[in-house]
């Protein structure tokens, strides 16, 4: 199978299994080391970010994350109930600004987009949808 | 993997290794708050052994630089992997590693 989806909870400990899962479909598919470590850095990112700011309860949800491996490239969609958040209308940083100056906050995003070559962002259905594309080296 | 570390005087190593997630980048912070309370000048986050950093990794590392640098002081990142290579060059933070091969023994 070229696709894998997997359920998560809102819960940090899930992301160790993120990382395991996709590791385990990067190896069964034969993809490189530097193009799997991109994406597990945009999904720990994102994720982390869903499962730390999107809610405004305390109780359990669902993220999907789908894996799709299609064209030479890598697909994924991650699927949240949260608030609303499109990060791609955050301004991308500027990676030249040096150390002394480089703002602190908002590195999450930026991690996202350095390490993805195309984002995607829709709202349905009361639910955010971002897709990730990663073409693979 | 626990952090290690090894001290000379002012001089301070800590060797992170595996997966620096953010309870990973927590106990980061809790070693570099004990060392600069111990007065280390010099902190070399040794990455050898790491094969990912996540934001909240880095942002330990770029709030610590600062905060050493203001005083006169140094934290910089020593041998990391070609994975912490990666992370760091691909996001901007390439600057925070250190050719060289400190602390001196």
């Amino acid at each position: 199978m070229n696709a894998l989806v997997i359920a998560l909870r809102n819960d940090p400990a899930e992301l160790t299994r993120l990382a395991g899962l996709l590791a385990g479909f990067a190896q069964q598919h034969e993809i490189g080391g530097a193009d799997v470590l991109a994406v597990d850095l945009a999904l720990h990112e994102h994720v982390t970010n869903i499962i730390n700011y999107g809610y405004n309860d305390a109780e359990p949800h669902e993220i999907l994350v789908r894996l799709r491996l299609q064209d030479r490239a890598l697909f994924v969609e991650v699927e949240d109930d949260a608030r609303a958040f499109n990060p791609l209308e955050r301004p991308p940083a500027d990676t030249t600004v040096p150390l002394d100056r480089k703002p602190i906050g908002g590195l999450g995003v930026h991690m996202l987009r350095q390490s993805m070559d195309d984002l995607a962002y829709r709202r349905a259905r009361g639910k955010n949808l971002l897709l990730l594309t990663k073409r693979l080296s | 993997m626990p952090i290690t570390k090894i001290t000379s005087v002012d001089n301070w190593e800590l060797t992170v290794p595996g997966r620096i997630d953010g309870a990973v980048a927590n106990q980061l912070e809790i070693e570099i708050l004990s060392a600069i309370r111990a007065g280390a000048k010099e902190i070399f986050i040794n990455l050898s052994q790491a094969d990912f950093i996540c934001s909240a990794g880095i942002r330990v590392l770029l709030q610590y630089y600062r905060q050493m640098k203001n005083n006169q002081k140094t934290l910089l990142v020593t041998r990391p992997s070609p994975n912490i290579t990666s992370i760091l060059d691909m996001t901007g933070f390439k600057d925070l590693i250190v050719a060289n091969t400190r602390p001196r023994t």
